[in-house]
């Protein structure tokens, strides 16, 4: 069995699982709302995992629907982001979404000025609310293992995690409206 | 409770839920999303706001007053704390990751990779460097410059030697300790290679504790496999950083994998024929500029195949 020779074992099942499970990806991404573009997006997520070998996959399906589900919150972000960029057009340089490479100084400074004020929002949240947010969101640590680190419930994991994420979508929607 | 604010909480919970690495409960969040249409609108609102305050923090360097940050040119980078959602491909990959660190405890790490055909010096003290080969992933650790990680790839270790903190190497479940040393390591699906050029390298000084001494290449077919010791020329390791690389007896499936990370060319290995063994020696730039070169240079067949409009990939196979 040559172990380097492609296509290696974890991509054809990745690929198998695919072609099994197309018509679930469709519909879950036609209820995720993606309309008529769901048949695209099908094929945007066959792209990507013909193209990479991401490497052994523990359960295929699930990487499938993640990858459809990440795809559609970038759909969401660029929306919503465009949508905020013509609102406000004090920027006579704005460049096409995402031609720019090289943020300009002021951009980078105003992204760093903005990561502070989240900072300080998560950490308003209680030590314990933003440590758990670090390390399941910024160091990929699953549920399960943090309440072990921590020695918390699973379920008082989850709890905090929604006192982050409530406090980070109303952080959003304030700074839409400003 | 008003029917927005129930939508909202009931999309948070599965905001949570399903940004779970573990998550498999498709078909039920699926459900969810049937019964109305304003499930989803809800989801992503708080999906798309926790990435953004996510790629915010994580780009941001730690301890920093807020200011801007300089960015040292030609160091190891600090902004390397990558959201592990930020490319769902990334998922399976970071899984690992997270276990480790949840395993290593106090161990502060950091990625980096490099893509096929690109070469990266990260500079851990004044005397200690590691060079990255082309399509490499490792982990630094931010409190200890004493450690590092190879996921996968190859790189090239020059080591200042203390003997009260020696350098350690961790590749999957192997440890390399330094005895004042350059050498260079190469683990790709489970092979795994540990060649030395200068000083010593301590292989597993907990299991099979074995010397490597210069001029010596420890090599491993697969992740169990036999382990063995053979003779390498100490100008030959490391070489790659050159430009060059050298097989010798080398099975074509690893000739593939070692090409395409050096060049960044999409080369494979034809059906049937991994297994065929060859040797040669060949700089790496000129294949860049035409993959089919290395047909003649190791007396082997290379077939360019164009899949409907992408990048075309080149088939190594046996003549």
């Amino acid at each position: 069995m040559p172990p380097s020779s492609p296509p290696s074992p974890s991509r054809s099942g990745l690929e198998a699982a695919f072609l099994e499970n197309r018509d679930k990806l469709l519909h879950f991404l036609r209820a995720r709302g993606a309309g008529d573009s769901a048949e695209d997006i099908v094929q945007e997520v066959w792209l990507k995992i013909s193209r990479s070998s991401p490497g052994p996959v523990a359960s295929p399906l699930s990487y499938l629907f993640r990858t459809a589900d990440l795809l559609m919150i970038d759909r969401f972000r660029s929306a919503r982001q465009s949508g905020t960029r013509e609102r406000d057009w004090t920027d006579a340089n704005a460049d096409d979404a995402g031609a720019s490479p090289e943020p300009s100084a002021e951009r980078r400074l105003a992204a760093a000025q903005e990561a502070g004020r989240v900072l300080s929002l998560l950490e308003s949240l209680g030590p314990r609310v933003s440590a758990i947010f670090r390390s399941h969101r910024i160091d990929g640590m699953a549920q399960k293992q943090i309440a072990a680190a921590f020695g918390i419930s699973v379920s008082t994991v989850e709890s905090d995690l929604r006192i982050a994420y409530r406090a980070l979508a109303q952080w959003k929607e304030r700074s839409d409206e400003a | 409770m008003s029917e927005d604010d129930k939508i909202r909480a009931e999309a948070l919970d599965w905001a949570v839920r399903a940004g779970d690495p573990a998550f498999e409960d498709w078909e039920g969040f699926t459900r969810w999303l049937d019964e109305n249409p304003a499930h989803a609108a809800a989801y992503d609102r708080i999906a798309a706001s926790v990435l953004d305050g996510t790629e915010l923090i994580a780009a941001a360097p730690a301890n920093d007053d807020g200011g801007e940050a300089p960015v040292p040119t030609g160091a190891a980078p600090r902004r390397s704390a990558r959201p592990w959602i930020g490319g769902a491909l990334a998922a399976s990959l970071a899984l690992v990751a997270g276990l480790w660190m949840w395993q290593a405890g106090s161990r502060d790490l950091y990625r980096i990779e490099t893509a096929p055909g690109q070469v990266r010096t990260v500079v851990l003290d004044a005397q200690t460097r590691v060079d990255l080969a082309g399509g490499t992933a490792m982990a630094f650790d931010r409190k200890d410059p004493r450690f590092a990680r190879l996921e996968s790839g190859q790189a090239l270790f020059t080591v200042r030697h203390d003997e009260a903190r020696p350098f350690r190497v961790t590749v999957g479940k192997d440890t390399l300790v330094d005895v004042g040393t350059v050498f260079d390591v190469r683990s790709q699906s489970g092979d795994l290679s540990v060649a030395v050029s200068e000083g010593a390298v301590q292989f597993n000084p907990e299991a099979q504790d074995l010397r490597i001494a210069p001029g010596e290449i420890l090599q491993r077919r697969g992740r169990s496999g036999d382990y063995t010791l053979g003779k390498i020329a100490p100008e030959q390791v490391g070489e790659w950083r050159g430009g060059r690389v050298t097989f010798q007896d080398t099975a074509l499936g690893a000739v593939a994998a070692d090409l395409a990370r050096a060049t960044g060319v999409d080369y494979r290995v034809a059906p049937g024929s991994a297994e065929r063994q060859v040797s040669g020696s060949l700089l790496v730039a000129p294949l860049r500029k035409d993959p089919a070169a290395l047909g003649p240079l190791l007396g082997v067949e290379v077939r360019a195949e164009r899949p409907d409009g992408a990048e075309p990939r080149w088939v190594i196979g046996v003549r």
